[in-house]
């Protein structure tokens, strides 16, 4: 209890008087009433589509006008709302636009609330638990879904720890961010029950995995946060997830990976619309972008190409332990894992650093990559 | 019914109807704001090639037309050979869904059965933001009575 009252309001007897008073007589104060905030008219621009943040963008409520400095709001008071005297300075740690702004945030914020889905009642529970997965396969599946699961539930904290540090007047940020979190407990949420319906339980945590998810939930700032997990680690798992789609051994897991990578993909498309905004606005953040990114990378091919990642995958392409079933895995993850990281340039240039290609560690690692494609299994 | 051919502008505004008859199974999938083509690719050399373009909006399909070449309002491109399309759409035909080896995101990953082709990496990504509504519109060909006219079969399964 660190935030104490400065009055104890049943001892206040002004306040008391002020309150009884009220309800003795009847004569109301009805000073709220005047305040000088704008009356505006909101409608639906599509029917079908119902009422957005968008249709909300108006005037003194609107965020098209928003500054890059937030100034007046330190309190919990919604963007547009008179401001009396006596609000608290909520002390948000994130004041400036440009750390948290992306085109069309509210834009994906309604996509993430029209296309919520529920990991309990969506996926044919019933229809897995007719499957029996040989032990080789079901093992591995086992170890990536614990893997995922590990990922995912970081995916959560992160956004709900950063969720009540940013400015008030960031209120379709908040919300997007709030959405984040859910999508992200959802994911850990299905990850951990389809581990546990595989009949092989959970396998081993994977401490490269975990101190790549340290140092993003460490992040300084949003800013870098969002780099490392909207753009960079979820990019990547984005591309996972498609992988982990087409080599998924039921059509009930398919249908798990499909509804996974929307959510993911909304939150790498606000990843990249933040950065887009940040480069657009503030190009001499590049640098201080390129440096994050470069210890980023670091940590993520530590743990994405790590032996208890790459394994699983090795195996479930191949469809088992025999040494043309490695041998065919090996070949089909060399190019998933080409593709990941080919897939991370091509968004990072298009929000403006086409240069991260040459000045970026995984260009090596790609190039590891681009030799192995050509080099048979076990020469 | 009468059977349709494929590839033609009848079967996308078939499946086209088909999505506006079951609303209320994509209203549940949530927005679907995608345009996107399918071009099927010939054969053979000589044959002739087809371009589609889809447009979806809210709950909708709003646009299925055939065009002569893509415009920059796409957001990506579904390509592959006739042989490709039939074997996903008798797939989905005969199994009232696509099996696991004839959904799109398998049969586009390595590109090796269907391609995406994009500029735009954030036009790309929307093939995944809205992957299950996608999936669903292509399966609705279970509900279509097709015919290939000069089609052969191939083996379109996707391969790594």
């Amino acid at each position: 209890m660190a935030y104490l009252s400065t009055r104890d309001f049943l001892d206040d007897k002004a306040y008391l008087d002020r309150w009884q008073y009220t309800l003795r007589t009847g004569e109301l104060d009805l000073s709220w009433m005047n305040v000088a905030t704008e009356r505006i008219a909101c409608r639906p621009q599509s029917p079908r589509r119902g009422l957005t943040f968008r249709d909300l963008d108006v005037g003194s409520y609107g965020f098209s006008e928003m500054p890059e400095i937030i100034r007046e709001n330190r309190s919990f008071a919604p963007r547009g709302a008179a401001m009396p005297d006596g609000l608290p300075d909520a002390q948000a740690d994130v004041n400036l636009k440009s750390e948290v702004w992306a085109y069309n945030v509210e834009g994906y914020y309604e996509e993430a609330m029209s296309r919520q889905w529920n990991a309990t009642t969506d996926i044919p529970w019933a229809e897995l638990a007719e499957i029996e997965l040989p032990e080789t396969i079901g093992k591995a599946y086992a170890q990536l879904l614990t893997f995922l699961t590990e990922v995912e539930m970081i995916a959560t904290d992160v956004p709900a720890k950063w969720l009540g540090r940013l400015n008030a007047d960031f209120f379709e940020v908040k919300n997007f961010i709030a959405t984040q979190a859910m999508d992200e407990a959802r994911h850990a949420e299905v990850f951990r029950k389809r581990a546990l319906t595989t009949g092989f339980g959970l396998m081993c945590a994977s401490p490269h995995n975990e101190n790549n998810l340290k140092f993003l939930r460490d992040g300084d700032s949003f800013a870098e946060v969002s780099l490392g997990l909207h753009l960079q680690a979820e990019g990547m798992v984005l591309t996972l997830f498609r992988f982990s789609e087409f080599i998924s051994p039921t059509e009930a897991d398919k249908k798990l990976f499909r509804l996974v990578m929307q959510d993911e993909a909304r939150h790498v498309g606000y990843g990249m619309q933040h950065l887009k905004w940040v480069i657009d606005h503030f190009p001499e953040k590049r640098e201080t972008i390129h440096r994050y990114l470069d210890e980023a990378e670091n940590f993520v091919f530590g743990a994405g190409y790590c032996t208890e990642v790459t394994e699983p995958f090795i195996i479930l392409a191949g469809k088992g332990l025999k040494r043309e079933n490695i041998a065919e895995g090996i070949r089909i993850t060399r190019r998933f894992q080409l593709k990941q990281i080919e897939e991370y340039f091509e968004r990072l240039t298009k929000c403006g650093l086409p240069e991260r290609r040459e000045r970026s560690k995984l260009a090596r690692a790609r190039e590891l990559m681009q030799a192995a494609l050509d080099t048979p299994v076990g020469s | 019914m009468a059977a349709i051919s494929f590839p033609s502008e009848a079967f996308f505004r078939e499946l086209k109807r088909l999505m506006g008859e079951r609303g209320e199974r994509f209203r549940a999938l949530g927005y679907f704001d995608v345009i996107f083509g399918v071009h099927v690719t010939p054969d053979r050399p000589g044959a002739p090639e087809s371009r589609f373009v889809l447009g979806f909006d809210v709950f909708d399909c709003i646009r299925a037309d055939a065009v002569a070449a893509f415009g920059n309002d796409v957001d990506f491109v579904l390509e592959g050979q006739l042989a490709v399309w039939r074997e996903m759409l008798e797939n989905i035909k005969g199994r009232g869904a696509a099996d696991i080896a004839h959904g799109i995101n398998t049969l586009t990953h390595f590109g090796d059965a269907l391609r995406v082709r994009y500029d735009d990496p954030d036009g790309h990504d929307k093939l995944y933001r809205f992957a299950e509504s996608i999936q669903e519109f292509f399966n609705l060909a279970a509900h279509v009575e097709t015919t290939f006219p000069g089609v052969e079969r191939a083996g379109a399964t996707a391969r790594a």
